[in-house]
């Protein structure tokens, strides 16, 4: 299973970083990319992980009222929402598609949503319906 | 004094340097867009078959124009002002109070498009003259389908309006009768559908929102060699590629209508360019409905959906 999160860098990478230090295990299959902010996560970026092979995708961010720059979280949910329900319409399993509030001191909080994720992700099996197969 | 006067008057009306309108093409039942000097107004026409959005074209006039809108057409104009792309004040618009347009592909499978010298709507017929005798089709049978969801039939800007105002509506009831098939119809349909896409790019190519200079989709000009720095390869991140296959169609155009989110005005220009004859107004018209009922945003607001910062959910 792959499944790639987009952490921002001020809350929930540091959310993280502090499952780690904290020796919190979360699941291998989660592959972090650093975002200075989840409201620069363009939904392309999403769908093209789900092309090159991603099984689920997950946004984290800083809770509403504590993005680093104020609103870029806000933007991330709008964009969020509206990706999902695309998806959902097209009949994508949209349920690949997580967004997670994550701050900088819940590491447990980000080791326990990635296990749960992990088992959802599991339970849907391999992603086929974007994997670019040449 | 019918239509067509009535629409060359107002433009005679304004002290525009520059006019937009609907020009008969030759040879053919159906009106093209021009841009024409003030001296040439009388070239001008107008029928159910002057179908295209000239909010595009205006982009590229400098100083005074006068224009000539249908319900949509005015939409977008109005979008296209609150997104800084066109100013009010260099702006003359006609406004139509739009009785609907005739879908051009299925007009051509009731008649030999050859042989009609004209077009009106009288009634809820659509009169057409042939070159030998008339000929009355239920205007209902050869409307666009877009038309029928129409929620703008008069201009929502104007400096003058011809025709009485109509009503729009609001109704989703195609987006909703499709949400309730299973998952699997829903992506079986999908696929099909975006499986026959040969990627022209046509729909973002006439669709009055689709204005980026550079599009995700068109090749990056930056040259990646081996010596290229990271920094350089991340400052140019390629999206999508123009491979053509059923998969990236789908990103392609999941990505397409999402950034016309709370932004599409409705005008299926989209579909009518297609070649294809892909369903794109139904993707768009399912955003509308989640901007419109998850985000409550009206597209009549002053302020632009993604300008708008609240948080929706939990
Ligand atoms: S997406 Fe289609 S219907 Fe919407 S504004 Fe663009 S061309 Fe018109
Ligand atoms: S598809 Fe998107 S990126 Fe391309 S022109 Fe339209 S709005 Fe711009
Ligand atoms: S106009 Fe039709 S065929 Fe061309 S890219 Fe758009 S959907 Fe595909
Ligand atoms: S900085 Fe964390 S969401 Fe913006």
């Amino acid at each position: 299973m792959k499944i790639v999160t987009f952490a921002c860098n001020w809350c929930s990478y540091a959310g993280a970083d502090l499952a780690g230090v904290s020796r919190l295990k979360y699941p291998e299959d989660v592959r972090i990319v650093r975002v200075m902010c989840s409201g620069m996560v363009n939904p392309a970026w999403i769908l093209r992980a789900f092309r090159q092979g991603a099984d689920g995708v997950v946004i984290t961010g800083c809770h509403p009222g504590d993005c680093h720059y104020m609103v870029g979280n806000y933007y991330a949910k709008k964009r969020y929402l509206l990706l999902k329900e695309l998806m959902k319409f097209v009949g994508f399993e949209d349920e690949r598609l997580k967004l997670l509030w994550a701050s900088a001191s819940e590491g447990k909080k980000f080791a326990e949503e990635m296990d749960s994720f992990k088992k959802l992700i599991e339970q849907l099996g391999e992603q086929k319906q974007l994997r670019w197969t040449p | 004094m019918n239509e067509i006067e009535k629409i060359k008057d107002a433009l005679k009306s304004s002290n525009a340097e520059k006019i937009v309108a609907f020009v008969r093409k030759e040879s053919e039942p159906r009106e093209v867009l021009k841009v024409l000097s003030p001296n040439e107004v009388d070239k001008i026409s107008f029928s159910p078959l002057s179908l295209n959005n000239p909010a595009k074209l205006l982009m590229q006039i400098n100083g005074k124009v006068a224009v000539v809108a249908k319900g949509c057409d005015s939409m977008a104009i109005r979008q296209l002002i609150k997104e800084g792309k066109l100013k009010r004040e260099n702006l003359f618009i006609v406004g139509i109070s739009c009785k609907g347009v005739v879908d051009y592909r299925k007009l051509a499978k009731f008649v030999n498009l050859s042989e009609v010298n004209d077009v009106e709507l009288n009634g809820n017929d659509l009169v057409l003259k042939l070159k030998n005798g008339e000929k009355r089709i239920p205007f209902l049978e050869v409307v666009d389908e877009n038309c029928l969801y129409c929620g703008h039939p008069t201009p929502v800007i104007y400096d003058v309006l011809i025709g009485e105002p109509r009503e729009g509506k609001r109704d989703f009831s195609d987006i909703e009768q499709f949400e309730r098939l299973s998952r699997e119809e829903r992506w079986n349909y999908w696929i099909s559908q975006f499986e026959r896409c040969i990627r022209c790019h046509a729909c973002r190519s006439v669709c009055p929102l689709c204005y980026c200079e550079e599009c995700m989709v068109d090749p990056s000009n930056l040259a990646v060699s081996p010596m290229s720095t990271p920094e350089e390869k991340a400052s140019y991140p390629r999206i999508l590629g123009k491979t053509v296959n059923a998969r990236d169609n789908t990103i392609y155009h999941l990505l397409r209508v999402l950034h016309h989110a709370g932004r599409c005005v409705g005008c299926g220009e989209c579909e009518r360019a297609c070649p294809m004859e892909l369903p794109l107004r139904m993707l768009e018209r399912k955003l509308e409905k989640v901007v419109v009922e998850i985000f409550g945003y009206d597209l009549n607001e002053d302020i632009p959906f993604f300008s708008k910062l609240d948080i929706v959910g939990d």
